[in-house]
């Protein structure tokens, strides 16, 4: 059963590999995946050790659910300290990895240690083995991956590697599996580069028991329905996440020429339908791709269909690669958009970092601040397709003054380039911002400002709130499955209620990292998607394990602790710039220019901003500085954390 | 437990709120549900004046593409005058 | 005439690569979820995204029936399907060697073969293939789709050679 599925700690410098039981009560604590992770980390993980040092551990994770049938349980996550801020370093990818793995009789991988030359992790039916990755060194991720299959003479497996942006440390290099799937924040390839290890590969033929197949087949297919019938993934089946684009630039909500504009304008080229086209003509009218069990297929396939790089196939380009190579650079070139995927899918780095690190870099160059000099004679301006490319080239190779300081990511890159770079820079806790401008939405701001792993959408965006919702509906999901009747508004300008809002995902975010599930199967970009209710289903039929709705908000809630008194551990200050739940100036003193008239003209008020983190902060049981109470730690039952229990 | 899975959860009894073949103007104020004939390539907002270019994920599901380019520009650039006059007149907010 | 029988029809074209079927055919027969129990697999070419789906083609003159030294493989006219009687099954593995798509498997585990039995005539893989890659159809019925296509080209064909007709004249 996946009760069953165990914990590895592996050493890479003395080469031990210990292999443990998950004990129960730490299941009805942590679940698993996200959650259990943070537990991990916060255990093992000395207070101020150097990410890229062998004291940082990795961790790898499945959920709780993984392989076992509530929709997609293909999640694969990993959590290390970031190399990017200091802070809380965690990815979370589809794809197949994480399946193997359970199969293979594991769920949770503890890495530590420093590999003397490069290694491999091979894991089949319940063994580990460390393995020499000399012949691997230097190859991109997908060569990778059919060299692990070859020299281990089977077609199913399924690997987690790094590309050469990994090997080179380049402190926002991915995790990847398959083709395209990506852990792409916080930089967890350069932490696996820094222990030499290239890739883990996993086959797995060991059953997971289903504790009530037959209900759990059926509530499934009932489960299944309720995701796929909705809109939003209707849309997102056929045009894959760039279909986003459609909503956010046309209102304007995405980020153009780094922070100076809300939207980009004249950019039918790399729209949705566009981009689709662009699927069809080179891989027929049924290119979309599923990771494991899922229905919604959010993945398209392609083959670069024009310049350098034409007939390549790759998969995507996600929302992500959108504002990366277009939206935030001001590029509009479908080829350049395409090829940019590609590149970085091949490498191994973020889109979503080097997109935005890049434009940070052309508004320096365009501003004086860097001039050829820093940039080696690339001409770094705004919509210069190729100085993009070039520039990505240059950071996964670190070639080039600029490629190599740009590498080490914003904080450190704005160090060594001074004057007032800094100021420009969008980030929080030293991660890049999404494409997204939050000017004018509150909540959305309110969101990326207390991510736990820095500027992020996917730690607790109220994206419904875009929706304007009816009251009723409001009401409905926020005041479940804890009550709640302070102030809704649907409103997505508005500063009211969102404080609870943006807690009301962070739990519900979370637990959806802990089961091991895709957010697009949970309220997050459609309002009628499951959530806490269902769940508690869906892990009773597939586990035996018996959770109210609440108590699995509770164990989100203390997950979510875990992370902060990592974070406050690291340094987390709440007004600092680069290790706080703070927003870069311009959010506060830079008008929108552009988008919808509503939008237009909008910062983010200072004075309700600060209220609504004063708001925040209480529903979590923080005081005002950000540090949980003594009595909220109780309440949860982390007060002698790090407890060290596994 | 196994029997009581036969109730709707919360998220099961909205499923009933869903709205098909109407897209949302937007404009956040606004937010009015515009419902674009059968087919059609563009639709305008009746409340605000944007217009917006329509695709159709399928028969009877429309969706926006993205804006007018020039219509919704130039209200954009007049309505950011207008609110930059006025932050003058009544000072920052 | 006696109807022939329902088949899996799959449709390669269409498939996600997502391997639903592969999950809910190991929890359907055994119980657990296990790929390497699947009745169907989805054979991968991931480098160029080419994804698929096999399975038992419950042949007429199969040749695992053939094979089989201890007549343990029968076919099933009601369900036109070929089944393993696993009372009489000596688990010697020719049904496996010799089936030319791969689709008979053997269970490390249990020590025994498997294949495809179409879940007695509600085939799991395809109630949950919402794309419908993997279908069960009567079949004669099983070219219609394409044969519609096809003829569907030669309409547009034929109505654009009308069409430059009237314009010429």
């Amino acid at each position: 059963m996946a009760l069953n599925r165990k914990i590895a700690y592996i050493d890479l410098s003395t080469g031990k590999i210990e292999i443990k039981p998950i004990p129960l009560d730490m299941r009805r604590k942590f679940l698993g995946g996200r959650g259990l992770d943070a537990y991990l980390l916060y255990n093992h993980a000395p207070k101020g050790c150097d990410p890229l040092g062998p004291e940082n551990p990795v961790i790898v994770s499945g959920g709780i659910l993984t392989a076992t049938l509530a929709s997609a349980t293909a999640r694969t996550h990993v959590m290390a300290k970031s190399p990017l801020g200091g802070m809380l370093g965690s990815c979370n990818m589809g794809g197949f990895f994480a399946p193997e793995m359970a199969w293979a009789g594991f769920h949770h991988l503890v890495i530590k240690g420093k590999a003397e030359k490069p290694v491999y992790l091979w894991i089949k039916n319940g063994k580990i083995e460390i393995r020499d990755a000399r012949n691997l060194w230097g190859k991109t991720t997908t060569e990778t991956q059919w060299t692990v299959r070859e020299e281990l003479g089977d077609e199913d497996i399924k690997s987690l590697v790094i590309g050469p942006a990994g090997e080179n440390k380049v402190r926002f290099a991915n995790v990847m599996t398959g083709i395209k799937n990506s852990g792409g924040r916080t930089g967890m390839g350069a932490v696996m580069g820094s222990k030499n290890l290239k890739a883990i590969a996993a086959r797995g033929t060991m059953d997971i028991k289903i504790s009530y197949p037959k209900e759990a087949l059926e509530y499934n297919k009932r489960f299944i329905d309720q995701i796929t019938s909705a809109k939003v993934n209707q849309t997102q089946g056929t045009l894959g996440t760039p279909f986003i684009w459609g909503a956010t630039n046309s209102w304007g909500g995405v980020r153009c020429r780094n922070f100076q504009y809300n939207q980009q304008l004249y950019c039918d080229e790399i729209e949705p339908e566009a981009i689709d086209e662009a699927c069809a003509e080179t891989m027929g009218p049924y290119h979309m791709a599923g990771c494991f069990g899922c229905q919604v297929h959010c993945r398209a396939k392609y083959k670069i269909p024009t310049g350098p790089y034409k007939g390549v196939y790759d998969e995507g380009p996600e929302y992500t690669s959108q504002g990366a190579f277009c939206g935030e650079p001001d590029c509009t070139s479908l080829e350049t958009l395409l090829t940019g995927n590609h590149l970085v899918d091949q490498w191994g780095m973020d889109n979503l970092e080097t997109g935005s690190i890049i434009s940070w870099a052309m508004e320096l160059y365009e501003l004086g601040i860097l001039t050829s000099k820093e940039t080696d004679g690339l001409d770094l301006r705004f919509g210069n397709d190729e100085a993009l490319l070039e520039m990505t080239r240059r950071i996964a190779f670190r070639e080039g003054w600029l490629g190599n300081v740009l590498a080490e990511g914003g904080i450190i890159a704005s160090e060594k380039i001074g004057k007032n770079s800094f100021d420009y820079l969008i980030q929080v806790k030293g991660v890049s911002n999404l494409h997204s401008d939050e000017r004018a939405t509150p909540a959305l701001a309110l969101n990326i400002a207390t991510a736990s792993r820095g500027s992020d959408h996917l730690r607790s965006r109220p994206a419904i709130d875009l929706y304007h919702l009816p009251q009723e509906v409001m009401r409905k999901i926020y005041s479940n499955p804890v009550p709640y009747d302070g102030p809704l508004s649907s409103e997505h300008t508005e500063y009211i209620g969102k404080p609870w809002q943006v807690f009301w995902h962070e739990n519900c975010y979370m637990a959806v990292d802990c089961l091991g599930i895709c957010k697009y199967h949970t309220t997050f970009l459609g309002a009628t998607l499951p959530n806490f209710e269902d769940w508690s289903k869906v892990i009773y039929l597939n586990t035996g394990l018996e959770f109210t709705p609440r108590e699995i908000w509770d164990i989100a809630e203390r997950c979510n602790m875990m992370e902060r008194l990592f974070n406050l551990r690291e340094g987390l200050q709440r007004e600092d710039l680069k290790k706080g739940d703070m927003l870069n100036h311009r959010y506060f003193d830079e008008p929108t220019r552009r988008g919808a008239p509503d939008v237009v003209g909008r910062v983010i008020d200072r004075e309700k901003f600060k209220k609504m983190v004063d708001e925040l902060y209480e529903y979590k049981g923080l005081d005002k500085n950000g540090v949980p109470k003594p009595e909220t730690l109780k309440r949860l039952g982390v007060e002698k954390e790090p407890s060290r229990l596994l | 437990m196994v029997t009581e899975k036969e109730g709707l959860s919360t998220a099961e009894s909205l499923r009933k709120t869903r709205t098909y073949g109407q897209v949302r103007c937007h404009n956040p104020s606004c937010m009015g549900r515009l419902q674009p004939e059968r087919g059609a390539k563009q639709v305008k907002c009746p409340a605000c004046g944007l217009e917006f270019r329509v695709a159709w994920v399928k028969d009877g599901f429309p969706r926006i593409r993205g804006p007018v380019w020039d219509v919704n520009k130039r209200i954009a650039e007049e309505a950011f005058e207008r609110k930059m006059k006025e932050e003058k007149r009544d000072g920052a907010k | 005439m006696e109807p022939m029988g329902k088949v899996l029809a799959i449709s390669p074209e269409k498939c996600t690569g997502c391997r639903l079927c592969e999950l809910v055919c190991s929890v359907f027969h055994d119980g657990v979820s296990n790929a390497a129990r699947s009745r169907i697999k989805i054979m991968k070419w991931e480098s160029e995204g080419l994804y698929i789906p096999m399975s038992c083609q419950q042949c007429q003159d199969a040749p695992c029936m053939i094979v089989c030294p201890v007549k343990a493989i029968s076919r099933d006219e009601k369900l036109s399907r070929v089944m393993v009687n696993h009372d009489i099954c000596i688990g010697c593995r020719s049904c496996v060697t010799v089936c030319p798509f791969g689709a008979m498997g053997f269970n490390v585990i249990d020590r025994k073969n498997f294949k495809c039995d179409l879940c007695d005539g509600d085939p799991q893989c395809v109630r949950f293939c919402e794309i419908k890659a993997v279908d069960y159809l009567d079949a004669d019925r099983v070219s219609i789709a394409k044969k519609k296509a096809a003829a569907e080209k030669i309409t547009a064909a034929q109505r654009q050679a009308i069409a430059l007709e009237s314009e010429s004249h």
